[in-house]
């Protein structure tokens, strides 16, 4: 994106989906979409989470531009992205190359971004910058505030404690790379907010500084909304769909804490066991200096406990590196999943509480004022967006945690891999028989 | 008159083995004979069925251990385990074994006959007993002497022991040892009625000769640094490899908790459930794997053990060795003195200090009759001298050589046996292994089925 004012980019709301360039621009609308934007009822029914429709609270179809019909062919739409992976592509985004930046005031990490779209929305085919942790940590929030009715993906934990961790070692920057690299992908991935104007600055900008400076509130009309819903109203009854996938995170959040912690426990009774090791492996090489015909056996099975304690350690540096950190991400991911359905009790609550003071100004009856409708429109919104990013969310999450765990259980599996072919190859060198002495 | 040897340390052609105190006398030839058999021997060849044609005919086992009260020496109750030891003759070729004994004895008793088997064949390497209190035990282990694991491996130990000895060429001829296994009321008695307790060396004697002696045979030396090396190395890796499996038991152990945190989270979820639940099951079961992976292990450590207190056998050799060299020492040198005082009351001069030397300046001379007396004593006592000073020499030749002969029996057993174990080790591991790629595949594939 060059200089000059942004482009009104498309985003839920007000604007109908027709008016919308498909966001696979590339391809023929017609194999996107099958021609046709109505939704099937049985790919909503099948999707959805339990429940047949939308809930409208007053049973009609409120009037306006924006229409419950418009955020159910939105989910439609949703769905069908996401059968369509891969092959019609049009982002790929690429954390790499971290580099350490010595400055008078401060040392930090930065980090590659590469980027190659066919997007209309990007200028040029391929772009790279590079961006630290606290740009990101900026995108993060911008992305909050202009689509708060969506899930953001979790970022790697700002704060390191000094001393304990070493912020600029090799491991540590790796671990985090791949974190931002999830990051960035999650977001290249989602429908909505791949389209985000800050997004793409971010991915572009030559100076981001600058970008920043300038305060750019690029708040969606949904955003705008959503910010100015006051708290204070109490939810009469939160919609069951909503109510389960709140008490779904509360327990899940749960087990992957436990989990966390057993998997922390795991790695340190592995160190444990290999400073052990470190130990053991020697005191046969010591007792084959003492020996004739023993020695060589007695070194080969000292060596062979070496290769163990090698595969060891590669095992739990790995488990430290990959596994533990997914998870601190999905626990984190939960969090702010909560607070988004927080705001979306708020909403609702405000609705509620507007609507039953509607309901006993008699006065005003039939004609609904436009700013309970206004209300009825953010909650609407704000629940078909909620649904469509929990689905995703849920097929994500299933992925990556059927990716973790056969991962966890492949780097187990190599680790004995190793110690077995270490243990057969010294069989022959013990059985060897000695014929001059 | 001979000269005193100038180095009474030069070893002479030691005489034919006679087992001090052997109470199978007749056997002596039949036991020389066979020793000199081992020494043809291949070093390859197992001495076991060769030597010993006594064990191809019997089959000793110690089959079962219990627990028993009685009373003590000092009318005390006390509790104590007794294990049976039955013996087999194998009658035809077809390898038909017929129970001819079957005895109770208690670990005392196994003691006591080791230790009359110390002082009778002193230049044997005498096949160790189990350790008397569990040591080395990681913390599952129980330290208890009552605990039926470590009853259990107690009794294989004494099997072994016992095995050992009858498979020994010269052991397996010893009477004491053949009514251990036969008659079980009044052994006790029967050692006892030997007074094997009076023959043997005191500590302080043992001691004394090792500080002292000036000329030891190089290999024995040699021979009792390596045994010191070997129980200090054994020892440390003993140490060591408890810590190990104290350490590896905890990392199967905590696998168990994903058993139950899987089964929980797979309740909150739909397509998830069945497989998150079905590798919880699978981390059950390598959790529960590690026990029979470290009690098998502990056999390793058992193998191991033996030749740790082997060490301490092969030290006991060492000293005996000392001491009989010093006592040939300390004979050659009284002999050396009591020559040359003989010498010197003969010519008249007087180069040593003696007492007589002595009271003669201070109270006169003494008379021709009275130096000729006491040149006549010194006479005898010199033949005499010289008389135990071969038999000393003898002893001390033959001794080292059937030691040496018994040593190398011993290193040839060691290297085979160490060699076992290691393989066994080896392969214990490798079990471990592959049950260990059994289960984390298992589990992989129910997570693939989330």
């Amino acid at each position: 994106m060059a200089g000059g004012p942004p482009k009104a980019l498309p985003s839920t709301g007000p604007h109908s989906l027709r008016d919308m360039p498909h966001p696979l621009a590339g391809s023929s609308s017609e194999e996107a979409v099958g021609g046709d934007s109505t939704p099937s009822p049985d790919l909503l029914m099948a999707r959805s989470f339990g429940d047949k429709d939308l809930i409208l609270p007053n049973g009609g179809t409120p009037a306006g531009t924006s229409s419950p019909a418009s955020s159910s062919s939105l989910l439609n739409r949703l769905q069908l992205d996401d059968d369509i992976d891969g092959e019609t592509r049009d982002l790929f985004v690429i954390v790499d190359d971290p580099k350490k930046h010595v400055c008078t005031m401060e040392t930090y990490i930065t980090y590659r971004i590469t980027t190659k779209s066919t997007r209309v929305e990007f200028d040029l085919p391929e772009y790279s910058v590079r961006r630290r942790y606290q740009d990101f940590d900026w995108l993060r929030s911008k992305l909050e505030e202009s689509q708060p009715t969506h899930l953001i993906p979790p970022l790697p934990e700002k704060f390191v404690v000094k001393g304990v961790v070493d912020r600029f070692s090799e491991e540590f920057v790796e671990t985090r790379r791949k974190a931002l690299d999830k990051f960035l992908k999650r977001i290249t991935d989602h429908p909505v907010l791949s389209f985000n104007e800050h997004f793409n600055v971010f991915l572009t900008a030559k100076d981001l500084n600058a970008y920043k400076k300038q305060g750019i509130a690029l708040l969606t009309r949904m955003g705008e909304s959503v910010k100015h819903v006051t708290g204070g109203y109490k939810l009469r009854t939160r919609p069951l769909e909503f109510a389960a996938i709140g008490d779904y995170l509360d327990t899940f959040a749960l087990k992957l804490g436990t989990i966390d912690r057993i998997a922390q426990r795991i790695i340190k009774e592995e160190i444990e066991y290999l400073v052990e090791l470190r130990e053991y492996g020697p005191v046969y090489s010591t007792w084959s200096a003492l020996e004739g015909e023993l020695a060589e056996p007695l070194e080969g099975v000292s060596a062979c406990i070496g290769n163990c304690s090698t595969a060891l350690e590669e095992l739990t540096d790995d488990m430290t590196e990959d596994f533990l950190p997914v998870l601190r991400e999905y626990i984190l991911y939960s969090d702010s999943m909560k607070s988004v359905l927080k705001k979306r009790d708020q909403v609702q609550a405000e609705y509620e509480a507007k609507l039953e003071a509607v309901a006993l100004r008699k006065e005003d009856r039939p004609k609904v004022p436009a700013d309970v409708e206004k209300c009825q429109d953010r909650m609407e919104c704000f629940n078909a967006d909620l649904k469509a990013d929990m689905e995703r969310w849920q097929n994500n999450k299933r992925q990556d945690f059927r990716q973790l765990l056969m991962g966890m259980a492949d780097k187990n599996i190599q680790y004995y891999e190793k110690c077995l072919m270490a243990w057969e190859s010294i069989i022959p060198l013990l059985q060897e028989k000695q014929e001059a002495k | 008159m001979e000269q005193a040897p100038r180095d009474p340390e030069r070893q002479l052609q030691p005489a034919p083995l006679e087992p001090l105190g052997c109470p199978d006398a007749g056997l002596g030839a039949a036991v020389g004979k066979e020793a000199a058999g081992a020494g043809e021997e291949d070093s390859g060849v197992d001495t076991m069925t060769h030597n010993n044609f006594w064990l191809k005919k019997i089959e000793i086992s110690v089959s079962e251990a219990e627990k028993r009260t009685g009373r003590n020496a000092m009318n005390m109750q006390e509790t104590y385990t007794a294990y049976l030891i039955e013996t087999r003759s194998v009658e035809h070729t077809d390898g038909q074994s017929v129970l001819t004994d079957s005895l109770w004895r208690r670990y005392s008793e196994f003691e006591l006959l080791r230790n009359y088997l110390l002082v009778y064949y002193p230049h044997i390497v005498v096949p160790p007993l189990p350790e008397k209190r569990a040591e080395f035990v990681w913390h599952k282990l129980s330290a208890d002497n009552m605990d039926p694991d470590f009853v259990e491996r107690r009794r294989i130990g004494l099997e072994n022991f016992l095995l050992r000895i009858a498979s020994h060429p010269i052991l397996c001829r010893d009477k004491i040892f053949y009514l251990f296994l036969t008659q079980e009321g009044n052994w006790k008695e029967t050692v006892n009625e030997t007074g094997f307790q009076l023959k043997a060396d005191s500590r302080l004697k043992a001691l004394n000769a090792t500080f002292r002696v000036k000329n030891p045979d190089k290999r024995f030396t040699d021979l009792k640094h390596y045994s010191d090396e070997l129980q200090s190395v054994i020892s440390h890796l003993l140490r060591v490899r408890a810590r190990v499996a104290d350490r590896l038991y905890g990392v199967y152990k905590v696998h168990g908790n994903y058993g139950r945190v899987f089964s929980e989270w797979s309740a909150i979820e739909k397509e998830m459930g069945d497989g998150l639940q079905s590798a919880g099951h699978h981390m059950d079961v390598y959790a529960s794997s590690i026990d029979d992976i470290l009690e098998d292990e502990e056999h390793y450590a058992d193998q191991l053990k033996e030749y740790l207190f082997y060490a301490e056998a092969l030290r006991a050799v060492c000293r005996k060795h000392e001491l009989m060299q010093y006592d040939l020492e300390m004979a050659a040198q009284d002999l050396a003195s009591k020559k040359q005082q003989c010498e010197e009351l003969a010519t008249g001069t007087v180069r040593t200090f003696s007492l007589k030397g002595m009271t003669t300046k201070l109270f006169g001379q003494e008379t021709p009759e009275q130096r000729e007396a006491r040149i006549k004593v010194l006479e005898e006592q010199i033949n005499e001298g010289e008389q135990q000073l071969k038999s000393k020499n003898l002893e001390g030749r033959e001794f080292v050589k059937n030691a040496w002969a018994d040593i190398e029996r011993f290193k040839e057993q060691k290297n085979r046996d160490l060699k076992e174990a290691l393989i066994s080790y080896a392969v214990m591991q490798i079990s471990m292994c592959k049950k260990g790629i059994q289960v984390w595949t298992n589990a992989k594939e129910c997570f693939s089925k989330m």
